[in-house]
């Protein structure tokens, strides 16, 4: 290894491919160490991603693909990877070699898309994945003798738990510096003969001359994308030839399509004579007692529908308590910074734009975290693919079928990865249907805004011992709204705009199998991460943005004056402050009821108002601060525009300041609970024991005096968030997937249009039935 | 079960447990080659797990769902 080659440090490409949900995402995270998305269903990735190791000093660039079953892709995530191979991406450029990966537990049908993956002539490494898997079944494969049948080397590895990760590693490398290899020949004569005659046609036609492969995997992909596009050039006399060699062959009884897979079939076969031996007898698996219950027409839906209300009851009980530790901190570390800093516009933009705004969003981190655990759990154990087989029999009620049910499930994550989901809906018009309403689909930013109406505004009632909260229904209720709508909204595009037979439906359900810790906290992880970020800079911006527009231009020095009063007053009567905290809090142990004649309670109601009637001075300055800062707040910039558009939001029920708060929002939706955290600091109510955003709005008024939250004005403010489109980056995933600026202003207009329709008919329908 | 004479039928038509080979399939082209691709071709062993609309077919241990409608017709045989 004392004289270096040259080419030797050149990095090289290498593409992962194989069947979907063999392990390739594993694999690659495991080679590579950049996490790829995995999950235990088909179609978890569907575009391609890099990755670089080094081994042996050499540097490799490693492309993650979508998953394909074979190499006539008929599916938008099959043609990345198809491109990919065939070197037609710009970005990645020539592939120097392939790692195919094969279940080595379904050996005979993953040596379908290898067969192809070898004509392709290019350095091949098999590797047998999941091998611990066919162990388990009894089943035996050696590796070396498959090696030397296929000419190519051959690894077994389990990727979950890194075991032979190396050899792995040592094979791509030593692949990158083999030469090409011979493909095995399956087909006959005569076909290559009509492949060349072709591949003259084009050049006639097209002055260039095709890789002899894609000549000849245009023959045999009847209506496929190839058709379409390698036509272009001249596409009647082209077509015409391509039809005439198919006749031509069928008269030598070479049958296009149908040929291929009894070729290739027959090839897999032969190879795998003598080199793997499958037990005779099925014995019955985990997965075969799961799946009776799990995939049964009655008890399946039950679990499912348990299984949804129990994560959403879950998280409204375990995440409280985190998320009151959380505001806790908030309220800490906005006392604390704003009893160093001096008064004055600094002061006020971090404490009531930063704290206020980003931290009213960040102390919704426990609930988001454990909303993507119970997602990554669902994705990881293999009931995603028995999900999508329940809804299908409600899919296809309104056109749509179990394909559309994956995509539509990842959108209550965020509707940008289920919009790129879609990629694996063959069918082009219920593709555009599920794109158009996976934004209906309740996202994790959404959550926010139901977690805060929910809590600050329906009583907290719970039945079965604590186990059944009123707070965790609503959660449920208002998840799943979206998701109800979306019903007669897909039914109705459906019957208009894309009008078509409802598509058959073929999915592979994966074994079920314990979800892998490593994986599902990664996913937690990285969105909390994506959380945080957003929080860090969409939202510290637009809370920024808000802040200014409601601090300028007023005068606020007298504002100043006052609170700097307040300061001195809260240490003059700080022992007595400290009583009275002490007092309320015994108080609460009591519960809230009068005191009536109760000794012990009528006794602290009493040391309570008679600290009250000594703390005048202070609870004056507080009045005066409200008036001031209400007052300031109405003249802002924010203020002034508020007052324009409050006609507009009135019939919701809505003040200026949620009206602004909504079209603030519509970039990205979590920012309502930001702007408003910020207005409420700003011009808010206070006292000595204002408790963050929720006790502003519990407390907030009109000018006369009436509250402006109620619970049909929460009502109508959740509704409208569950139905608006307020994220820019959706919208602009709908533009990049659907290739046209006209559907995402579509989805903007009909969304928009049915939020503020729901939420006029939320309001009203709910104050009229709280007072019925 | 013990006759020789083979015996088509549609796949569809197998009670749940039962199992045949696959002989034909037959239909649009597109959709006869995406499940052979996916693994249900002539020759291959499959098993009715659940019968219904969709149904769950096994081979080799994979399991399908799968809706059949008159866009393709997969005819086994029972007779072994
Ligand atoms: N038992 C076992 N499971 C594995 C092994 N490798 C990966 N898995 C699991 O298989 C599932 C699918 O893994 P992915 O890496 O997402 O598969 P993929 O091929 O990238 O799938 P697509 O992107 O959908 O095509 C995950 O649940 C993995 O944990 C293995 O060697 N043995
Ligand atoms: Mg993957």
């Amino acid at each position: 290894m004392t004289e270096k080659v040259p080419s030797k440090n050149l990095e090289r490409t290498v593409a992962v491919i194989g069947n979907p949900n063999t392990g390739k995402s594993t694999l690659f995270t495991a080679l590579t160490g950049v996490h790829s998305r995995i999950g235990n269903y088909p179609g978890v990735t569907v575009e391609k991603k890099f990755g670089w190791f080094e081994h042996e000093g050499q540097s490799i660039r490693l492309v993650d693909l979508p998953g394909t079953y074979s190499l006539s892709p008929r599916t938008i995530d099959e043609m990345v990877s198809v491109d990919v191979l065939l070197g037609r991406q710009p970005d990645v450029g020539q592939v120097d070699a392939v790692v195919c990966i094969v279940d080595a537990s379904n050996l005979e049908r993953n040596l379908y898309v290898v067969s192809q993956v070898l004509d392709l002539g290019l350095p091949t490494v098999l590797v047998l994945n999941m091998w611990d898997v066919a162990l388990d079944r009894g089943i035996q494969i050696d590796p070396v003798k498959l090696g030397s049948r296929l000419g190519v080397p051959v690894v077994p590895c389990e990727a979950h738990r890194r075991k032979q990760i190396d050899d792995v590693r040592s094979a791509i490398v030593r692949a990158c510096h083999s030469p090409k290899t011979t493909p095995p020949d399956l087909f006959p004569e005569a076909f290559h003969e009509e492949g060349r005659k072709l591949q003259a046609e084009f050049l006639q036609f097209s002055n260039q001359t095709l890789p002899t492969y894609l000549v000849e995997r245009l023959i045999l992909d009847v209506g496929g994308q190839l058709e379409t596009e390698l036509t272009k050039p001249a596409p009647e006399q082209l077509i015409t030839r391509l039809k005439d060699a198919r006749e031509r062959l069928k008269a030598v009884q070479f049958r296009v399509p149908n040929i291929e897979a009894k070729l290739r079939y027959g090839w897999s076969r032969q190879i795998l004579n003598g080199v793997m031996t499958v037990p005779e007898k099925r014995q019955t698996t985990v997965t075969d007692t799961l799946d009776r219950w799990l995939t049964h027409k009655f008890w399946g839906l039950l679990v499912f529908c348990l299984a949804m209300f129990i994560v959403f009851q879950s998280i409204s009980w375990a995440a409280q308590p985190l998320m009151k530790f959380c505001e806790f901190g908030q309220k800490q570390v906005g006392e604390m910074v704003g009893s160093l800093l001096p008064f004055g516009p600094f002061r006020s933009l971090l404490v009531d734009g930063v704290i206020a705004g980003v931290g009213g969003i960040l102390v919704f981190l426990p609930q988001i975290c454990f909303l993507f655990l119970f997602i990554a759990l669902l994705e990881d154990c293999g009931y995603m693919a028995r999900a999508a087989f329940l809804m299908d029999k409600l899919m296809t009620k309104v056109g749509l079928s179990g394909k559309s049910f994956v995509p539509l499930m990842s959108s209550f994550a965020c509707a940008i990865p289920g919009i790129m989901a879609t990629r694996t809906i063959e069918n082009r018009r219920d593709r555009m249907v599920t794109i158009l309403i996976a934004p209906l689909m309740s996202c994790s930013a959404r959550a926010p805004v139901y977690w805060l109406m929910v809590a600050a505004f329906f009583p907290s009632i719970s039945w079965a011992g604590g186990w059944i909260t009123l707070h965790g229904i609503m959660l449920f209720v208002m998840t799943f709204f979206g998701a109800a709508v979306a019903v007669p909204i897909a039914w109705l595009f459906k019957k208009t705009l894309f009008k078509g037979e409802t598509p058959p439906f073929v999915m592979e359900l994966p074994s079920y199998k314990i979800p892998s810790p490593r994986i599902v906290l990664h996913r937690v992880f990285d969105r909390a991460t994506a959380f945080v970020m957003r929080a860090g800079t969409l939202i510290l911006a637009t809370s920024i943005v808000i802040w200014s527009a409601s601090y300028f231009p007023s005068d606020h020095t007298e504002e100043q004056k006052v609170l700097a009063e307040i300061r001195q007053a809260e240490s003059t009567f700080a022992t007595e402050l400290d009583q009275k905290e002490q007092l309320s809090r015994e108080r609460e142990k009591f519960g809230n009821g009068p005191s009536g004649d109760d000794q012990p309670i009528a006794q602290i109601d009493g040391k309570i108002s008679e600290l009250d009637e000594r703390l005048k001075p202070l609870h004056d300055l507080f009045d005066r601060r409200n008036k001031i800062s209400e007052q300031l707040l109405a003249q802002s910039f924010l203020g002034r525009f508020g007052k324009v558009i409050e006609p507009v939001v009135k019939p919701l029920g809505w003040d200026w300041r949620i009206g602004v708060g909504v079209l603030a929002s519509f970039p990205a939706r979590e920012v309502i609970v930001a702007t408003l955290g910020t207005i409420y600091s700003l011009g808010g109510d206070v006292d000595e024991n204002s408790q963050g955003l929720q006790s502003a709005l519990q407390s907030a008024t009109w000018p006369d005096g009436r509250p402006v939250y109620s619970i049909p004005v929460a009502m109508s403010i959740m509704v409208f968030f569950a139905l608006c489109a307020q994220c820019a980056s959706t919208l602009m995933v709908i533009h990049r997937e659907t290739n046209h600026w006209g559907w995402a202003v579509f989805t903007f207009v009909y969304m928009t249009a049915l939020a503020y329709i729901g939420a006029w008919i939320a309001y009203v329908a709910t104050g009229w039935l709280m007072a019925a | 079960m013990s006759s020789v004479v083979s015996q088509t039928l549609p796949l569809e038509l197998l009670a749940a447990g039962e199992h045949g080979i696959v002989v034909e399939i037959d239909g649009s082209p597109e959709l006869v080659v995406r499940l052979e691709e996916m693994g249900l071709h002539s020759g291959v062993q499959v098993y009715m797990v659940q019968t219904g609309s969709p149904c769950i077919l096994e081979i080799n241990h994979q399991r399908y769902s799968m809706r059949f409608d008159d866009s393709v017709t997969v005819l086994v045989d029972v007779s072994q």
